[in-house]
């Protein structure tokens, strides 16, 4: 029996190779997120634990205290070749150039088995008043960094001084590398710099020394109990520990998406074996003639799926990690998520060969019981094409209905107590329903869509809202794997608008200003024009800024804005209250202060001039109360500019107008200070985009898969209607009207799947941004139709893309052969 | 056994004007080499308008190759085929097809109908196809002629055989082809239908005019047509005329078939 299935795997290996290209890209997903999630881990153990990696044993402090009295007694224990005490200092560095910035310098050890840093260029320092820098912080070997020690506790400068770079030291995929500078100095350099009792020892043995036995005898030289003695491995696997908590979410996320890969792939391989299956009746029914047992049908069909899912995720295997490394050549160290070569271990391989074959055998078991059903006599008589009623159809039926129904209403309960659980829960619970009911809901869909194409599509179009309805069960199936894609593409692209838009109307409110200027001293009034000349820049206003006497007698420094020129340069006035001629906006602290309430008067006094005003409460987006300008002007007439709001240009570029911005305005009022609001919208921005094109492009992996399987079902049904298509061939029918045949077909079927999806997952994005944010005062439901519309749009025409072979084979056939073949 | 006419090739034999379809010199090879089996080894013949032929001949004649060359779904290896006055050995793929659907009508051995379509829309696919109207009054004397009228909603899985080749018949005769090919249209029926499908393409010759052209291996079909004409090994190997089940048995006999 064996070598029929091998026969029969060789006869069908075109077909099959087309079938598992669905295991082998689900496969390649799921090595691939494995392969990345433990380079990635490697690749840190590298760097985060590198002054741990060659060390031989790692003494700590487990409480904190100073470890300098201990440094004599573990080098007097036998073996010890020398002991590196890590001190560390923090100070301000300022690089030439460059502004003052946070600098965390490292004490060099004095022994080189203990100098774990890689140098690029130059050397480590070996005297004070010298430094070598990380590579991130792109200063040059020469370059002389001045160096500014605060007292932590007051905040004030104690020491200055300045130090040569002597060299940089490449830092790797240090996930610290990229948030602040490193420098190292020599010991005494860091202890003149305010450095920290060093509560680390770093120890290295002489060579040949096992590092667990060298532990274990410097553990007892130790008097005290409160310390922890590791090997350098254990140090900095525990290091990189300390890390990986976002790696390991990010690695479960990956793997979801994974999952629905390998779901879809999993539709779209059942699908095919079945077809292929119903293919072979006569080949089984002529098996059970000549003296096969259903059993033997039912392992040769298995055996069959096992060895093709197994070929298919061995390949799927290599072309995971092959992904695996591009990515990782793509995106290098110099990430927040640093990768640096390939890692491959042996349980990505295993879960890999494991995850496909499993796929393949689940998916061949209703095929495989299908062939069981064959009887001999099928084999004497014509084919019979009636599509089998499913005995489970009933109770799918029940199951889906009840998981679509109790997941609604616990979406509902989701959306209206903001539980983003709940709607969790009920997403998924309904989401299974809706792929159980699939099976009865596509096929009245695709019929009723049919019916429409016919009277559009002609003869082709009419026979092929036929075809499509021939075998429901098989296009419900082929429309169920797309779905899944399109509905969960669709979810997320419409929460992250969503989430994009609330978040926005919430940045908007709460920094109205995409650019705010403010200085202790006075503005120039020439500065503002300048500024609203810099390219980038929308607009701006000037508030003008006094000391008046407030009605406790004490001084009180107001603020003086024209509305009407504000209000356009501002994103949003939501949260902000802008002072009428003739009012006063008071923030909370300054109306409690004075026991004024909305509505009351509040009399301010410059000098010989006093101006009562009516009292607003309300926010200013400034922490000062707020006049109108023509006020403040009738108290002070030569009040001049004391902050700025700028509105920036949309789009690209905002960036540079506010470095611009900030240099003209440093440069005109040295102790000015610019906040650029922009930039934080921005950020924000670029995360939601980066997430949604990363979530887009690993559900487009599942959307791909779907419509391999549209391209298969239409090439097997291309095979089974080969004498079909022939007699209409012979009846006159053109081969470009058999090409419009079955490019509808596959439109029928994606754009059904893509419309049904699109639908659904517009819901699921709103639901599910509903709950997660209903919590906000204002939650902006987005839908980008554009996007949408361009998911349905990709998505049939790449069904019709899946049409053009099977197309082309099926007009390639003499319409004589396909009649002989009877 | 009969010597075949001589004619040169390129000059019409002189039969032209009552012919609906002619071969000359046709043949048709498979394979190649020392292979190659001459399915169709130089086949002069010609088929009078208005007439019912039968082709004969033993398993492996090439009567079957003959009529698909003759009906334009196969191309002959070397020599002509002209239907009416059109060469169709001359025709690209689209022109074939575009002839087939308006002057071919073809009734199968298998019945051949599209199980999604049901009778009615099966039997107006060729002129659908064409982008033609059936003539509503045709339509409705053909369906009558044949019986169908109570069946015309119905899907061929629930039509008995004879009653799908009566669909069979009435989608070839509806476009009023130049000429019907039936091959083995009694073949996968019993006696009684089969009787009824070819009283019912002897009427329509016999009333309408209409040509039809039939390749069988059954002596009793074949006595319901006008013309006998035999093959052998690919070759004509002489003709009945008003043939009986006896003298096309006794034709046949003299094949060594």
């Amino acid at each position: 029996m064996l070598s029929t299935t091998l026969a029969n795997l060789r006869a069908h290996l075109p077909r099959l190779v087309a079938a598992t290209l669905a295991v082998v890209i689900a496969v390649a997903f799921v090595v691939a997120t494995l392969v990345l999630n433990e380079t990635s881990r490697a690749t840190l153990l590298r760097a985060a634990g590198a002054e741990y990696v060659g060390t031989d044993v790692v003494v700590t402090a487990a409480d904190g205290s100073s470890l300098a009295g201990a440094v004599g007694a573990v080098a007097a224990v036998p073996g010890v070749r020398a002991v590196d005490p890590t001190t560390a200092a923090e100070v301000q560095a300022r690089f030439p150039g460059r502004s003052e910035a946070y600098l965390q310098a490292q004490a060099v050890a004095a022994d080189p088995a203990l100098r774990w840093q890689r140098v690029t260029d130059g050397a480590l320092p070996d005297s004070p008043g010298e430094i070598a820098v990380a590579t991130t912080t792109e200063a040059a070997v020469g370059d002389v960094v001045a160096v500014t020690v605060y007292d932590p506790a007051t905040g004030e400068a104690t020491s200055t001084g300045e130090a040569t770079v002597t060299g940089l030291v490449d830092l790797g995929g240090d996930p610290s590398a990229g948030l602040f500078a490193r420098g190292f100095a020599v010991a005494d350099q860091v202890a003149a710099w305010g450095g920290t009792e060093p509560t680390e020892l770093r120890v290295a043995g002489w060579n040949r020394t096992d590092p667990e036995a060298l532990a274990a005898a410097v553990a007892p030289a130790l008097g005290f109990a409160e310390v922890e003695v590791r090997t350098g491995e254990q140090a900095a696997e525990d290091a990189v520990a300390g890390i990986t908590g976002n790696r390991l979410a990010l690695a479960a996320v990956l793997l979801v998406f994974a999952t629905v890969a390998v779901l879809v792939a999993g539709l779209v391989i059942a699908n095919t074996l079945a077809v292929l299956v119903a293919q072979r009746t006569r080949d089984l029914a002529l098996l059970r003639c000549v003296g096969a047992t259903s059993r033997q049908v039912r392992r040769s069909v298995l055996t069959e799926a096992a060895v093709t899912g197994l070929v298919a995720s061995a390949v799927g295997v290599g072309a995971g990690v092959g992904l695996a490394a591009l990515v990782s050549a793509l995106v290098g160290t110099d990430s927040p998520l640093p990768l640096e070569g390939v890692a491959v271990p042996l349980y990505a391989v295993g879960a890999g060969l494991a995850v496909g074959t499993l796929t393949t055998l689940l998916a061949a078991l209703g095929p495989s019981r299908g062939a069981t059903r064959v009887a001999p006599l099928a084999a004497l008589r014509p084919v019979d094409a009636a599509p089998l009623r499913s005995r489970g159809g009933l109770l799918r039926f029940g199951a889906g209905l009840l998981l679509v129904l109790g997941g609604a209403a616990l979406m509902a309960l989701g959306v209206l107590t903001v539980n983003v659980y709940a709607s969790l829960a009920g997403g998924t619970a309904s989401f299974l329903g809706v792929v159980l009911l699939a099976q009865r809901a596509v096929p009245p869909v695709v019929a009723a869509a049919g019916r429409a194409l016919g009277r559009v599509g002609g003869v082709p179009g009419r026979m092929a809202a036929g075809n499509a309805s021939r075998n429901p069960r098989r296009t419900a199936a082929t429309a169920t794997a797309l779905l899944i894609g399109v509905t969960l593409t669709t979810a997320m692209v419409v929460g992250a608008a969503s989430t994009r838009a609330t978040a926005q109307a919430g940045l908007d409110a709460a920094y109205p200003a995409d650019v705010e200027i403010g200085a202790y001293g006075e503005l120039p009034a020439s500065l503002l024009p300048r500024l609203e000349d810099v390219d980038g820049v929308a607009g701006g206003t000037a508030l003008l800024g006094v000391d008046v006497t407030a009605p406790d007698g004490q001084p009180l420094w107001v603020q003086g804005v024209d509305a009407a020129a504000a209000t356009p340069v501002l994103r949003s006035t939501a949260d902000l209250t802008l002072p009428a001629f003739g009012e006063a906006v008071l923030p909370q602290w300054a109306a409690d202060s004075y026991g004024l309430r909305t509505g009351q008067t509040l009399t301010l006094q410059a000098g010989e001039r006093s101006r009562a005003l009516t009292v607003v409460v309300g926010d200013t987006g400034l922490g000062t109360p707020l006049l109108s300008t023509a006020d403040l002007r009738a108290l002070v007439p030569d009040a001049t500019a004391a902050t700025l709001w700028l509105r920036l240009d949309d789009g690209a570029g905002q960036r540079d107008a506010i470095e611009e911005v900030t240099e003209l305005t440093g440069a005109a009022v040295p102790d000015a200070y610019v906040t650029g609001l922009a930039s934080e919208r921005a950020a924000i921005d670029s995360v939601l985009d980066a997430l949604l094109l990363v979530v887009t492009g690993l559900l487009g992996v599942a959307v791909l898969i779907a419509l391999i399987g549209v391209g298969n079902t239409l090439a097997l049904s291309v095979v089974e209607r080969r004498q079909e298509n022939g007699l209409l061939r012979a009846m006159g029918l053109t081969r470009g009207q058999l090409r419009a045949l079955l490019a509808w077909e596959a439109v029928l079927v994606a754009g059904v799947a893509a419309v049904l999806g699109v639908l659904l997952g517009g819901a699921y994005g709103l639901i599910g941004t509903a709950s997660v944010l209903g919590g906000q005062d204002t939650v902006l439901l987005d839908v980008p139709w554009l996007q949408v519309g361009g998911i349905v749009v990709v998505a049939t025409v790449a069904g019709l893309l899946a049409s053009v072979l099977p197309a082309r084979r099926a007009a390639r056939t003499a319409p004589v052969a396909a009649i002989a073949a009877v | 056994m009969s010597v075949p006419v001589m004619t040169v090739p390129g000059e019409p034999p002189a039969s032209v004007s009552s012919a609906a379809v002619r071969a000359t010199g046709l043949t048709k090879v498979y394979g190649s080499g020392e292979t190659a089996v001459h399915a169709l080894a130089g086949v002069d013949v010609a088929f009078a308008r208005g007439e019912f032929t039968a082709i004969m001949g033993p398993s492996g004649s090439g009567k079957s190759t003959l009529m698909h060359c003759l009906a334009g779904l196969d191309a002959a290896t070397s020599g002509q085929v002209f239907l009416g006055g059109t060469e169709l050995t001359r025709l690209r793929d689209d022109e074939l097809t575009r002839l087939r659907r308006d002057r071919i009508g073809f009734v199968f051995q298998a019945f051949n109908l599209l199980p999604v379509l049901d009778a009615r829309e099966n039997v107006v696919l060729p002129m659908q196809l064409a982008g033609r109207r059936p003539d509503p009054a045709w339509f409705d004397a053909v369906v009558a002629r044949l019986g169908l009228r109570e069946r015309l909603r119905h899907r061929p899985s629930e039509l008995s055989g004879g009653q799908q080749q009566r669909v069979a018949i009435a989608r070839a005769l509806l476009p009023r082809p130049d000429v019907v090919f039936a091959d083995e249209p009694t073949g996968n029926l019993d006696s009684r239908s089969g009787a009824e499908v070819l009283d019912l393409l002897r009427s329509s010759v016999r009333e309408t005019g209409q040509t039809v052209v039939m390749v069988t291996h059954d002596p009793t079909a074949a006595s319901y047509a006008d013309r006998v004409v035999l093959l052998a090994d690919g070759r004509p190997a002489g003709e009945v005329d008003r043939p009986t089940a006896a003298s096309v048995l006794e034709a046949l006999r003299g094949l060594g078939g």
